[in-house]
């Protein structure tokens, strides 16, 4: 039996479709990430898995139990890591995981001993009595995550942990999520950024506008845009260059490029052999007298597999 | 059940460590009692002696008028003012000028035509067409009684026994046997008898009035507790676990009901206790009318907390409704001195109810069958604003 299984989720607000048909499973003590940019439906796909909003079609299982007929059942075998920080600051951290622990139905010293040990995991035991206020924001985040974890569920929702935080608060993240999945749990990871899902995952589903537009496992993606390059060219004041679009032609023309796009002063290209194509296209830029400032030549990535599905970068 | 009582709990917890808390809860009530108290009349002479100011003068100065002195000077509706050197005429103006409600005068002679068997009177200065004339006049009169027969009785046994000796202490025992007549009236007072105004009253009214305001006006935090549970996403989170929405509601609505309730209980005790007003003259009707009070606010501050949006509207919502409803209920003025389409007005708001079921407590002497009506109408209030608290609720989920 698969962990999670959607079945065909779709979701309307108004005239907006915020998830259209979308499906796919996870395997049992797997990282599965959902990987888009903002506004592709990820959280609203995860508010419906843990049964805060209702589908308008479709269903899904989360280890056996429908989201549709059984939510109850979902929320006893989940635990969700919000992409805020969802605390009671005016109570100390002891006191934010006491209380959580008893909505998630621990109670007595089953719970006292747990919030003790989740302490120990995060850190914390001995900033146990002060208020979460205090806390600088990797801290709060780590007692965000342990929320999600005093009740030792099967299966663990995280929306996108790790937006505007630091570096290093991010890393200890990323190797919580791993230890977590070491420890046999499930884990659904939605994110934005492309080193997360590839780090991470098990399998990744990429989303856009609604739908499920790839999913698989990293390599199975890439194999999607071949064995093709990814050129970024960074240009100064490109689009108010007269020349700018027969630049672009320009390069289209060029033998071995399968896909140029331009966004705000970044230029992609999409090549079968990058290093060989780079003197072909400064000189198409030399012509048209646009400025290069910067070049990358990247090996086939996610981030080239959203730009071959959607012909826009990941990134906003 | 449990997780409505954690729920409530926390809610608790969170409000504990706000001062802002206590200063509306406690602090803010007790100084707005004694200050509209003092506005409206209330310790003028003794903080603790809310009987009618009478001047006294013995013109006689005998045992006999000592003894009517003390017989007065311990009674529960009258407190005597008598000092050196004042003149008859001086009473009658205190009197005429209201700084006395009334003035006895036990003339020169008294005791002797009232020894000699003869007719002996007192002089009553004051108005016996009036509620408070009435009653000063009931009270001296049984004083008098009380001292005239225990002297008859004292003269009648002294003849018999035939010594002086045995006058003293029969006409003592004959006036300390007055202490446990057969027959004690235990209530004075009805709803017949309209409100008396003056300082005695004025804080049998700003208490409960005061109380009931500032109950509202602490609705600001509790309602923040809720809108910061929302805005933070802990709201959303909670649904995420297995409490229904049901329990996120009552555990709330417990956690205000409680502050509340807790609150009105310690201003009572404050105001019996420091302030004389009588609201354990019937316990049973000042609790029922305290616990109605309390469930009334609780749902509002329940729909506060879901209606606002943030914690300024919050903060909005809960004073506009704090100077609505205690403005229109009577709480800064009784709407007994208002018209009666003003009073059937004012009774839109639940303070007045509320103010009505203490009042007929503290006020009117009433007892628990005063209670019903007003606690019954709090109750309707209370679930008129959980129901639409419980709407509103169900509307902000999905925009969760």
């Amino acid at each position: 039996m698969k962990t999670i299984e959607v079945q065909g989720l779709h979701k309307s607000f108004a005239e907006i479709q915020a998830v259209r048909g979308v499906s796919f499973s996870v395997e049992q003590g797997e990282i599965f990430s959902l990987l888009g940019p903002n506004g592709a439906g990820k959280t609203t796909t995860i508010s419906m898995l843990c049964c805060l909003l209702r589908p308008d079609g479709g269903d899904a299982l989360i280890m056996g139990h429908s989201i549709c007929n059984d939510p109850m059942g979902v929320k006893s075998v989940l635990g969700v890591v919000p992409q805020d920080i969802a605390l009671y600051e005016d109570l100390t951290a002891r006191e934010n995981l006491t209380f959580w622990g008893k909505m998630y139905g621990l109670r007595g010293s089953a719970l006292t001993s747990r919030v003790n040990e989740v302490l120990e995991v995060i850190g914390l035991a001995d900033r146990a009595k002060d208020r979460v206020a205090k806390f600088p924001g990797g801290m709060k985040r780590r007692v965000n995550i342990a929320v999600a974890l005093i009740h030792k569920p099967k299966v663990i929702y995280m929306d996108e942990p790790t937006v505007g935080i630091d570096p290093q608060s991010r890393r200890n993240i990323l190797d919580n999520v791993v230890e977590l999945k070491n420890q046999g749990m499930t884990v659904l990871y939605t994110t934005h950024y492309m080193e997360e899902a590839q780090e991470l995952s098990d399998h990744i589903g990429i989303m856009d506008h609604g739908e499920m537009i790839a999913c698989g496992t990293h390599a199975e993606l890439v194999r999607i845009v071949g064995e093709l390059d990814r050129i970024s060219l960074s240009v100064s004041k490109l689009t108010t260059h007269t020349g700018s679009e027969t630049m672009l032609q320009d390069l289209r023309g060029l033998p071995g490029v399968h896909q140029v796009d331009l966004e705000d002063e970044t230029i992609t290209l999409l090549v079968a052999d990058g290093h060989q194509l780079l003197p072909a296209i400064f000189e198409v830029a030399a012509v048209q007298r646009i400025k290069i400032t910067r070049a990358d030549v990247l090996e086939p990535n996610l981030e080239a597999v959203f730009l071959q599905l959607t012909g826009r970068a990941l990134r906003d | 059940m449990l997780r409505v009582f954690d729920i409530a709990l926390k809610d608790l917890h969170q409000l504990m460590r706000d001062r802002t808390t206590f200063l509306f809860l406690l602090i803010m009530p007790i100084l707005f009692t004694l200050l509209f108290g003092y506005a409206n009349g209330a310790f003028r002479g003794s903080l603790n002696d809310p009987r009618l100011p009478v001047g006294f003068l013995d013109q006689d100065s005998t045992w006999l008028s000592r003894s009517l002195h003390d017989q007065l000077a311990a009674s529960e509706v009258l407190r005597l003012q008598s000092r050196l050197w004042i003149s008859e005429n001086d009473l009658e103006n205190q009197v005429a000028k209201d700084k006395l409600a009334a003035a006895i005068i036990i003339p020169a002679g008294y005791s002797h035509a009232l020894l000699r068997g003869e007719a002996a009177r007192l002089v009553l200065i004051g108005d016996t067409g009036t509620t408070v004339g009435r009653s000063i006049e009931s009270e001296a009169l049984t004083a008098i009684i009380h001292v005239e027969n225990a002297a008859r009785t004292a003269l009648i046994l002294e003849q018999v026994a035939g010594e002086r000796t045995a006058f003293d202490f029969i006409f003592s025992k004959a006036l300390t046997a007055w202490k446990n007549p057969p027959i004690r009236v235990v209530e004075t007072t009805s709803a017949a008898i309209p409100e008396q105004n003056g300082g005695i009253n004025a804080l049998t009214h700003t208490s409960p009035g005061m109380m009931l305001q500032f109950a509202i006006a602490s609705l600001l935090t509790s309602a923040q507790v809720i809108v910061h549970e929302r805005k933070s996403g802990s709201l959303r989170r909670l649904l995420t676990t297995s409490t229904n929405r049901w329990q996120i509601l009552f555990g709330h609505f417990t956690a205000i009901l409680v502050l509340n309730f807790v609150q009105f209980l310690t201003l009572i005790l404050f105001a019996q206790i420091f302030l004389n007003v009588n609201y354990l003259r019937a316990p049973g009707a000042t609790l029922l009318v305290a616990f109605s009070a309390a469930l009334c606010v609780a749902a509002l501050g329940l729909l506060i907390g879901i209606l606002a949006k943030n914690e300024e509207q919050a903060i909005l919502f809960s004073l506009v409704l704090m100077f609505a409803l205690s403005g229109i209920g009577g709480a800064w003025m009784p709407l007994e001195v208002t018209g009666r389409a003003f009073q059937a007005f004012g009774h839109l708001s639940p303070i007045a109810w509320a103010m009505d079921g203490f009042k007929n407590v503290t006020l009117r002497g009433m007892g628990i069958e005063s209670a019903w009506l007003p606690s019954l109408a709090l109750l309707c209030y209370a679930i008129l604003f959980f129901t639409l608290a419980a709407f509103r609720f169900s509307k902000a989920e999905e925009r969760l």
